[in-house]
């Protein structure tokens, strides 16, 4: 019996000092960021206001819902972070439809007897161009002109004070990386003066 | 078996000697339209809805009467099919708001959802052509099964796009309405009225060109809200809402003058008399159903006036409401346009 008890509390007493090595759980919210980290893209509009005395970041609450959903780790709203295709078995389903849309495209081009056989090369060449353009375009949804196109003439309209519109990528980077500010970095080329190499 | 019952509704009318002026309150329309929904969309397409959403379903309505024969006869599969698809679909439809906020779903399983009622849409739209194509041998329709398919397909890629999709394109429907009523009853109009089609795109560039780079419209309050996530504003985020607020207003407000103006003023003159009962052939036909069309234009009236008071008391509501049972005249509005095809 003594041995017993004695057992017991060995084990009793050591359950904490043993438990005490263990990492205790970390909620995902608390997860410290060590690398920079794509959250999701979205637009970005910069504006002047002469009565202001503070700079300001607006943004919605829709938009800080999907913030908080990326970090956490879920889809978040599907239509902000892209729409196109992010479920696999909507892809797949997709894929299937637009396998027999081709195919039977295919067949039906083959058997119509009011093309000739260069048209039916052309129509099927451009029926395989107009397929891997929409494959490119639905894989790269941000296919297109480069994002810095709509940001070129962010300085001329801030010296006039209009609004200047364009994409936007959100990032988390690490706190060392900023110090307890933002950064937003616009995609500006340096323009050369009129002489100048 | 009863054979079907053939109605010349619409006689072609003389030629006018007016085209030009047809064509040039087209043209007017089409930039006054354009010009008023890009100078205040929000303000313009409140008091646009409330004053026309009604009326021109009641129009529609009176339309797809003027339409419908009076024996379906060898048509029988197709009307069968297409009522019963109607009103499968506006069910589902009208259900899905009441299913979304008993359910709690994720948003993935809702994209499920939604990409199903349009595939539903889309193989109901198939099953029509095709019954519709049986009578009509010498069409070859055959080549809507890849487009279909197709269309199934990026359905599925992204669902809410599809859905977006379907509320620009139906103001266009309109255009196709009037484009083959002008070809029955106005052949001398048609040609002009397919020029003035020419506007349209190049109307639509100017718009998207001017006002991609304006400002989001600010949606502080829940109608203005509304009406921005109608137009796709949370679906694209990166376009300006302004943008796509004006553009879909342009198209509504073409929509809507499509078939409270012209197509009730454009044809017989017997057919101007809108309010009159016995301008429908249905209800005109010794074998018509006369106090049946009376009751469902007198029930539609009630409709409007129940739609201008909903609106006057609590517009983003009735809002709401409004543009979720609409779906039925957009579903409605297929059937009918084949049946001129």
């Amino acid at each position: 019996m003594k041995a017993l008890l004695f057992a017991c509390c060995v084990v009793l007493f050591n359950a904490p000092v043993t438990s005490a090595d263990l990492k205790p759980p970390t909620k995902p919210a608390e997860q410290k960021v060590t690398e920079t980290k794509y959250i999701l893209h979205t637009g970005l509009e910069i504006a002047t206001d002469p009565k202001a005395y503070e700079a300001k970041l607006q943004i919605s609450q829709s938009q800080l819902q999907s913030f908080r959903a990326a970090l956490d780790g879920s889809p978040g709203n599907p239509a902000v972070v892209g729409g196109i295709a992010v479920s696999a078995p909507r892809t797949i389903i997709a894929g299937l439809l637009m396998f027999l849309a081709v195919s039977i495209a295919g067949v039906f081009l083959a058997r119509s007897s009011s093309f000739g056989r260069t048209q039916k090369a052309l129509a099927a060449i451009v029926l395989v161009a107009v397929l891997l353009g929409a494959a490119a375009i639905i894989t790269r949804g941000n296919a297109g002109p480069p994002g810095s196109y709509r940001w070129r003439n962010l300085p001329q309209a801030l010296a006039k004070g209009e609004p200047t519109v364009g994409g936007v990528d959100i990032e988390v980077v690490p706190d060392d990386q900023l110090s307890g500010r933002m950064r937003l970095i616009i995609p500006l080329k340096k323009q050369n003066s009129p002489g100048e190499e | 078996m009863q054979s079907a019952v053939e109605l010349r509704t619409w006689p072609r009318a003389r030629a006018l000697p007016n085209a030009r002026v047809f064509v040039a309150i087209v043209v007017l329309c089409i930039i006054a339209s354009a010009a008023f929904a890009s100078w205040l969309p929000l303000q313009v397409s409140i008091v646009t809805v409330f004053l026309f959403a009604g009326p021109h379903n009641w129009f529609e309505l009176r339309y797809f009467l003027m339409r419908l024969p009076v024996r379906f006869g060898r048509s029988r599969n197709f009307f069968l099919t297409a009522f019963a698809g109607l009103g499968v679909l506006t069910l589902a439809y009208v259900s899905l708001p009441f299913i979304y906020n008993a359910a709690t779903w994720s948003e993935e399983a809702w994209s499920t959802v939604i990409a199903t009622w349009n595939t539903s849409l889309i193989v109901w739209l198939g099953a029509l052509i095709w019954l519709r194509s049986k009578q009509k041998p010498r069409a070859n329709w055959g080549w809507l099964i890849p487009l279909g398919l197709a269309l199934c397909s990026l359905n599925w890629l992204g669902p809410d796009f599809f859905s977006l999709a379907i509320v620009y394109v139906h103001p266009l429907i309109a255009l196709w309405f009037l484009d083959r009523h002008l070809r029955r009853t106005r052949p001398a109009w048609s040609r002009a009225y397919r020029r003035c089609l020419y506007l349209l795109p190049l109307v639509l560039v100017g718009m998207i060109w001017q006002l991609s780079q304006t400002s989001s419209l600010a949606d502080s309050n829940g109608l203005f809200w509304r009406i921005t996530q109608h137009s796709g504003a949370e679906v694209l985020p990166q376009v300006s809402s302004h943008m796509l607020v004006s553009v879909h207003l342009f198209l509504e407000m073409l929509h809507y003058a499509v078939w409270i103006v012209a197509l009730p003023l454009i044809g017989r003159a017997a057919s101007r008399r809108f309010w009159d009962v016995k301008t429908v052939p249905v209800a005109r036909h010794p074998k018509g159903f006369p106090r049946l069309v009376a009751g469902v234009f007198v029930v539609a009236v009630i409709a409007v006036a129940a739609l201008w008071f909903g609106f006057s008391i609590d517009y983003a509501t009735t809002r709401d409401v409004y543009f979720t049972v609409a779906i039925a005249h957009v579903l409605a509005e297929a059937p009918f346009l084949l049946r001129m095809i």
